[in-house]
């Protein structure tokens, strides 16, 4: 039991240092050990992710901080969901979530830390890249019957694109099938509602939040 | 055999070629007379003393000009005198080019006065009563190769001033542009009132200097905030405000950037004395989106990926279509933009510093509200830039502000406690960005905040004095500001597969000046690691850049070949952009 308690705490020790190799090194234990991998998700990385989350809200952590513990956490995850049950990868599973940096804007790397940040936190994270074509976006939700779609934007003009792509949604009478949350440094919860957007997230973290809310409010699964 | 030619002072002797003028034959020597007129005998400003060698007669002109300027008969044209024979001359000290030098401090570069605007007194001919010819014919009779203005307005205006009743000295004064255009002419003798403005048409601040054409002189300078700060503090929200829309947003920012300059060129005029109708020039040193915001162009192509300009290269315009308070009739140049977000007060910027003939591997940095950066290696140009904000500027930052009276530019921790100099030593009323790069520095230094950038004191804040502090959300933004800055400087070097030990040197342009400490903006990562000897500090490189421009039309035309062929680099594009700038945000020396 002691020993249980101890990886799990080393497990959220290697997401709050970032540390990569650790946080795979201790998944493998897991695996070879056998031991409940619900279990090491839930009181183990996620715990990690969760102490990340507030060392960042008392400005303690920065941006690499941000990306490292995302990046050992991702890792940790890649090599546990395939041994998972798959009725325990369906519950570890908080949603399928489409994501991209949206038409006509480069800038990626708030999109990157969002997308490694949901998929940290157990969402199922399909990444589109940058300068993605409202249509494709649209699409690919579709074909992956995806619950989210996450449009960043780091530009004022830019911007204006997550208001086009709402509104094709509506157009194609996709609108309900989708929650669209969107971010990105120009973007602020005022715009976010006047475009009709489900939810804001002002940084990665808060996206994940705003996403939780999402599902917590019933919306989906 | 031919002929020598012995030059005084200094007695140095050239050989000439038999029937060369002695203006080219001194030009070729190195001897830069002052050939206002482009060797036409209109001006009068080469005269050379023939001390011995034969001395033609004056022509007409010559005789005038003689007269005029009280010489004694020994005086001629370089222009028009042909060596036949040896020669010994002087040549006064008024007859050279004079040479004014761009920078007041930091590195030396100096241009010849060479204006476009060009003035010329002379006296209009009488018309016979058999075949008179026309006013307009007369008055450009001594340009046969200008063209009179197209504009029906000027055309006007030059047939009224010209009109000989008015002034029966028939005395007039020719305003010629690039020696092609004809735009205007004026009653009386002004060539002694010939005026241009060098502007720089920063995002945040606007400089301006009004600059004597007849000597190169800055008679006056103004400076202020833009006057489309209204509309958002950086390039983006700018853009944003027009996108879409030129008529009508764009429109209300042009009409905000006019009229924020004019405000300062009405001051000047109010300090200088110096009437707007002797202003026939304005030589503007904005990035790219001012310049199109300027001139009210649409700015949608620079508004989404992959952000491409609508022009680089303009002719001067005029200046009625710009609005600008100068003589309506006179020109508007704009530096050319490179590529994409970097514009014409980078290419500016580098004329001003002449880097297209330094030989060496360079660094130039323009911190603005962009950061941009241009890497020269083995005579090629890349340039780039990067998304700094304006958090240097002092905006963003809780307790920032320009630097202005009141401004803490400089601190210090001396047993725990801050010493600071303020501009001006007004009372601290704020922080701008050479005072936050000191305080970061000295903060890393003693342990006040850790090198991921966290404040370690319980309050989360550094207490600098009265009401002045950083704190986290501070420091984040200047770790967001310097890492971007870092990271363009990084991606160019690894770009062209160089490291900063092959650099020759770093120019710093921007508000900066000489009040960036070396160690501390090294010590944060700001600037690369580098012999600080090889760290030049050049100040506002725009306007220093848009002076030399207006002082010399030759550097207008280098400056446009060189902005066609620099290269061009998005950072956000390149494959380790997000390693790179994550790394870089961390406080520390470059490794």
């Amino acid at each position: 039991m002691d020993n249980r308690n101890e990886i799990l705490a080393l497990m959220a020790e290697a997401v709050v240092e970032g540390n990569r190799d650790k946080a795979v090194s201790l998944a493998r234990r897991a695996l070879a050990e056998r031991l409940d991998l619900h279990l090491v998700i839930e009181n183990g990385y996620v715990a990690g992710i969760q102490k990340v989350g507030e060392l960042w809200e008392k400005g303690e952590y920065f941006l690499p901080e941000l990306m490292a513990s995302a990046e050992a956490m991702k890792a940790a995850m890649t090599l546990l969901r395939p041994s998972l049950e798959s009725s325990q990868a369906e519950l570890s599973s908080k949603g399928k979530v489409v994501i991209g940096t949206i038409e006509g804007d480069i800038h990626d790397i708030g999109k990157n830390l969002v997308a490694s940040m949901l998929s940290a936190n157990g969402f199922d994270v399909i990444d589109l890249g940058a300068d993605v074509k409202l249509g494709i976006f649209i699409e690919r939700a579709v074909a992956a019957k995806a619950d989210f779609i996450c449009l960043s934007a780091l530009l004022t003009t830019t911007m204006l694109n997550q208001r086009r792509l709402i509104a094709m949604l509506n157009d194609r009478g996709l609108r309900d099938r989708f929650k669209v949350l969107v971010g990105g440094a120009p973007v602020t919860r005022q715009w976010a509602s006047d475009i009709g957007a489900d939810g804001y997230g002002e940084n990665a973290l808060a996206a994940v939040k705003a996403a939780k809310e999402l599902i917590a409010r019933g919306a989906k699964p | 055999m031919s002929p020598m030619v012995k030059i005084l002072p200094g007695g140095t002797a050239i050989e000439a070629r038999r029937g060369e003028t002695l203006s080219d034959a001194l030009e070729a020597a190195g001897f830069h007379l002052s050939l206002y007129c482009g060797r036409r005998g209109l001006c009068g400003k080469c005269f050379v003393e023939i001390v011995r060698g034969p001395i033609p007669e004056p022509t007409d002109a010559e005789r005038a000009l003689l007269q005029r300027r009280k010489l004694p008969h020994r005086f001629r044209l370089a222009c028009g005198y042909r060596i036949e024979a040896d020669t010994v001359l002087r040549l006064p000290p008024e007859s050279m080019l004079p040479e004014m030098p761009v920078f007041t401090r930091g590195i030396i570069r100096s241009v010849g006065l060479a204006p476009a605007v060009k003035k010329f007194s002379y006296v209009l001919s009488e018309p016979g009563l058999n075949s008179p010819p026309a006013l307009l014919d007369l008055a450009k009779e001594r340009f046969p190769e200008a063209r009179l203005p197209e504009s029906v307005e000027a055309l006007r205006r030059m047939a009224a001033e010209a009109r000989l009743p008015d002034h029966p000295d028939r005395e007039v004064t020719a305003v010629l542009y690039n020696d092609r255009f004809l735009l205007a002419v004026e009653k009386g003798d002004t060539t002694g009132r010939n005026y241009g403005l060098a502007v720089d048409l920063g995002t945040t601040t606007v400089v301006v200097e009004i600059v004597d054409l007849n000597t190169g002189v800055v008679i006056g300078t103004e400076a202020g905030i833009n006057g489309q700060a209204k509309f958002g503090a950086d390039v983006i929200s700018r853009i944003a405000a027009a996108y879409g829309d030129p008529e009508r947003t764009g429109a209300a920012l042009r009409t905000a950037v006019v009229d924020g300059l004019n405000q300062l060129i009405e001051a000047l005029y109010q300090r200088t004395g110096i009437r707007p109708d002797s202003v026939y020039e304005a030589v503007i040193a904005g990035n790219t989106a001012m310049n199109h915001l300027f001139l009210g162009l649409p700015v949608d192509t620079l508004a989404v990926a992959p952000f491409y300009a609508a022009f680089s290269i303009l002719p001067a315009v005029p200046a009625e279509d710009t609005g600008l308070r100068v003589n309506p009739r006179g020109r508007v140049y704009i530096a050319p933009n490179i590529k994409s977000y970097v514009g014409g007060d980078i290419s500016a910027g580098l004329s001003a510093i002449d880097l297209e003939h330094r030989s060496g591997n360079f660094v130039f940095i323009d911190l603005g509200t962009n950061g941009e950066i241009v890497l020269k290696k083995a005579g090629k140009m890349v340039a780039t830039s990067t998304a700094a904000g304006p958090a240097f500027e002092g905006m963003t930052i809780s307790r920032g502000m320009l630097a202005l009276p009141g401004a803490i530019y400089r601190a210090n921790l001396k047993d725990g406690s801050w010493v600071v100099r303020t501009i001006a030593a007004a009372p601290a009323r704020g922080i701008c960005g050479t005072g936050l790069i000191d305080i970061v520095a000295l903060s890393l230094k003693h342990g006040r905040i850790t090198p991921r950038g966290h404040i370690l004191d319980p309050d989360k804040k550094i207490i600098i004095g009265d009401g002045l502090f950083l704190d986290q959300k501070d420091i984040r933004e200047i770790q967001l500001a310097a890492a971007a800055v870092k990271t363009g400087i990084r991606m160019l070097l690894a770009g062209r597969g160089m490291a900063v030990a092959d650099l020759d040197g770093v120019f710093v342009a921007g508000a900066f000046g000489n009040y960036l400490n070396i160690r501390n903006a090294t010590a944060i990562g700001l600037l690369p690691r580098i012999d600080p000897a090889k760290i030049f500090f050049v100040g506002n490189a725009s306007l220093a850049g848009a002076r030399a421009l207006l002082l010399n039309l030759r550097e207008r035309i280098r400056c446009e070949r060189l902005a066609g062929r620099i290269a061009h680099v998005s950072l956000a594009m390149g494959e380790d952009f997000q390693k790179t700038f994550i790394e870089a945000l961390n406080f520390e020396a470059w490794s």
